[in-house]
C-alpha cells in the first residue's frame, strides 16, 4: 500500500498565484475525481505533482509514502511511481513509439525488458486498446488524432504500472467507443496498488470509471469533498450551489468561450 | 588514424591517393584516377579515402548510363588533408551513396554532375571528432535529372565545421532537394551554407531546401544560411533555416516517462538527425546509417 499525501500546496505561474493550499492523500486502491469550473487550478495540480519547470511551488509539501516528491526532479518521480496522462500530449518527430516506450520501461528496472516480452506486451495492449497495429513504428504522437493520442497515454500508463497515475482530462477527444475502451483500460488498473486521480469535465467518465473520492476545485482550494454523489450534483445542478456556501465563483463570465470543449456545459447553464 | 573495416564483397582503397587494394565487380574499373561503373545489374562497392597530413588527391567516379550504383563512402583524411572528388553521372544513371566521415581538421570538395534523367540520393554522416569543410556541389546539367541531399551534422567540443551545399539547375525539369541538420554542443561551431541557384529557361524546375541546426550550450555558435538564386519564372523554390534550442516540454515528455535528461535528450537528438536516413532506400545503408547516427547525443 502506498500514499501520496499533498499538504497545504502553494503553485504559481509567473507571478499569478493558482493554487491556495491544496490537501489531498490519495490511497492505493482509490480513485479519486476532480471536478470543478474551468480555470481553477485542476490541471495545475497535476502537474505540480508532475513537476513541470513552469509551476513553482512555493509553500507545501508533497509526499509519496515518506519521499518528498518536491525534491525530485521529473524523471525522478516518474521511476518512483508517478504517471501523468497529459491533456496535450507532445509531438515528437523522429522518436519512434517503441523506442520510447522501451526505454520508458527499462529506465523502471533493473535488468532491461527483452525484445521478445516487449514486443508481445506492447502488442496485446495495442489490441486491447484498439489502435492502429503500426503504432509502434511510427513516431511519437506525430500525426496522431486527439483520441489516439489519449489512447497513447493510457498505452502508457498500462506498460509502466505506476503506482499513482494522474489523468488530466483524458476523456476529451474520444468518441463514444474510444471512452469505453480507456474506461476499460482505467479499470483494469484497478487493484490495491494502484490508485489514480483523475480530473474531467464530463460525468459520462465518472460514470464508467467509477471514483471512490470526489473532489471539488474551487479558487485554488479543494472546497468540498465526497463521494460519487457529487458528481452527480454537479452534473444535475452545476457549481452554482457553491455560492450558497458562501464561496465566490471566479467565472470568467465575461470572457467568450471561443473553442468550445470544455467550458461549453458552463457557458450553456449561464446562459 | 588508417583503421577502416570493410563488410562489403566489392570495395577499393585509396591512399594518399593511389590504390591499395580492391576488390571490383565486372565492369567496374579503376585506372589513373578514373574509377568507372559500366555495370548491367546493380552493384554496391565500398569506396575508402585515406589521406596523411597535408596530402591531397583527386578523383573522378563516373558512372556510364543507365547502370545502377550504391557506395558506401568512408573519408579517413589526417589533418589539412584534401580531397577532390568528380563524379559524372550519365543519363538514367542511379546513385545512391551514404557518406561518413572520421577524417580530422581537413576538407572535401565535391563536384557532382547529373545527365538527363539521371538520379543521386547521397545522405552526408558529418559526425567526425574534428574540425571539417565540406563543399559538395551539384550541377544537374541533363533535364530530368534529380538529387536529393540530406545531411546530418554534430559539432561539439571545440570543432569548427562548415559545409556549403550547392545545387545549380542548368538543364529545363530538374529536381534539387536538401534537408541539412545540424547539432551543436559544447562549444562547437557550425555554418551550413545551402545554395539553390536556377538559371534562365530551366522551367519546370524545383529547388527545395531545409537547414536546421539545434543547439544545446550557451556558447554554441551555429549559422544556417539558405540562398536562392532564381532566373527563371516557372519553377518551384522554396527554403526554410532556423537554429533553435531542444524544446522543453519534449524533454518534459519524456522525462516524465522515467528517461533520465540525457536519455531524453539522446533520443530527441537521434529523432530529429533520423530523416537524414530516409533519403536512402538501400537497407543495409539505412542500417549503417542508423548505427552512426546513435553515436550522437552520447
Amino acid at each position: 500500500m502506498s500514499t501520496l499525501k499533498i499538504k497545504n500546496l502553494h503553485v504559481k505561474v509567473g507571478e499569478k498565484e493558482i493554487l491556495k493550499g491544496i490537501n489531498l492523500e490519495v490511497t492505493t486502491g482509490e480513485i479519486h475525481a476532480i471536478m470543478g469550473p474551468n480555470g481553477n487550478g485542476k490541471s495545475t495540480l497535476l502537474s505540480a505533482i508532475m513537476g513541470h519547470p513552469k509551476y513553482t511551488v512555493t509553500s507545501g509539501s508533497i509526499l509519496l509514502d515518506d519521499q518528498d516528491v518536491l525534491e525530485m526532479s521529473v524523471d525522478e518521480r516518474a521511476r518512483a511511481g508517478l504517471f501523468l496522462g497529459m491533456q496535450y500530449p507532445q509531438e515528437i518527430p523522429g522518436v519512434t513509439n517503441s523506442d520510447f516506450l522501451k526505454a520508458a520501461m527499462n529506465a523502471r528496472r533493473e535488468e532491461p525488458i527483452s525484445l521478445f516480452k516487449f514486443i508481445r506486451t506492447l502488442d496485446k495492449n495495442i489490441e486491447e486498446l484498439d489502435m492502429d497495429e503500426n503504432l509502434a513504428h511510427r513516431y511519437l504522437n506525430e500525426g496522431f488524432s486527439g483520441g489516439e493520442k489519449k489512447r497513447n497515454e493510457i498505452l502508457q500508463m498500462k506498460l509502466l504500472q505506476p503506482k499513482f497515475a494522474l489523468l488530466d482530462e483524458i476523456d476529451s477527444g474520444l468518441d463514444v467507443d474510444a471512452l469505453r475502451v480507456v474506461s476499460e483500460a482505467i479499470n483494469s488498473m484497478r487493484s490495491d496498488d494502484f490508485g489514480c486521480v483523475m480530473v474531467s469535465h464530463y460525468e459520462r467518465l465518472f460514470e464508467l470509471v467509477k471514483p471512490t473520492h470526489v473532489h471539488v476545485l474551487v479558487q485554488g482550494q479543494i472546497v468540498m469533498s465526497g463521494g460519487y454523489e457529487l458528481v452527480e450534483k454537479i452534473d444535475r445542478e452545476g457549481y452554482e450551489w457553491i455560492k450558497e456556501l458562501g464561496i465566490e465563483l471566479e467565472q470568467e463570465e465575461d470572457k467568450r468561450i471561443i473553442l468550445g470543449t470544455c467550458g461549453k456545459k458552463e457557458q450553456l447553464k449561464h446562459e | 588514424m588508417n583503421k577502416y573495416v570493410l563488410n562489403s564483397e566489392f570495395y577499393i582503397v585509396f591512399n594518399n591517393g593511389d590504390c591499395q587494394e580492391s576488390h571490383l565487380p565486372d565492369r567496374v574499373c579503376y585506372q589513373e584516377g578514373v574509377l568507372s561503373f559500366d555495370n548491367i545489374q546493380p552493384v554496391e562497392v565500398q569506396v575508402i579515402y585515406l589521406l596523411d597530413k597535408s596530402q591531397s588527391m583527386d578523383l573522378c567516379i563516373k558512372v556510364a548510363s543507365r547502370s545502377e550504383v550504391s557506395l558506401i563512402e568512408s573519408k579517413l583524411l589526417d589533418s589539412q588533408a584534401s580531397l577532390h572528388k568528380t563524379m559524372m553521372i550519365a543519363n538514367d544513371a542511379i546513385m545512391h551513396v551514404f557518406s561518413e566521415n572520421t577524417s580530422q581538421d581537413a576538407k572535401s570538395e565535391e563536384d557532382i554532375y547529373l545527365k538527363e534523367n539521371a538520379v543521386c540520393q547521397y545522405g552526408y554522416a558529418e559526425l567526425s571528432d574534428e574540425s571539417f569543410d565540406g563543399q559538395y556541389h551539384y550541377y544537374l546539367q541533363g533535364e530530368g535529372a534529380d538529387v536529393k541531399v540530406r545531411m546530418a551534422i554534430l559539432s561539439k567540443a571545440k570543432e569548427k565545421k562548415h559545409f556549403e551545399v550547392l545545387i545549380e539547375h542548368l538543364a529545363p525539369h530538374t529536381y534539387g532537394q536538401m534537408d541539412n541538420y545540424g547539432v551543436v554542443k559544447d562549444e562547437g561551431k557550425l555554418v551550413i551554407d545551402g545554395i539553390g541557384t536556377i538559371t534562365k529557361g530551366q522551367h519546370g524546375s524545383a529547388s527545395h531546401q531545409t537547414n536546421k541546426i539545434m543547439v544545446f550550450d550557451a556558447k554554441c555558435v551555429a549559422s544556417a544560411n539558405p540562398y536562392l538564386y532564381i532566373d527563371e519564372y516557372d519553377v518551384k523554390a522554396s527554403h526554410a533555416a532556423g537554429v533553435g534550442k531542444m524544446d522543453e516540454e519534449h524533454l518534459y515528455y519524456l522525462q516524465s516517462r522515467g528517461l533520465s535528461k540525457k536519455q531524453a535528450m539522446h533520443l530527441i537528438t537521434y529523432g530529429y538527425l533520423k530523416p537524414v536516413i530516409e533519403v536512402v532506400d538501400n537497407e543495409m545503408l539505412k542500417e549503417r546509417f542508423e548505427k552512426a547516427l546513435s553515436k550522437v547525443g552520447a
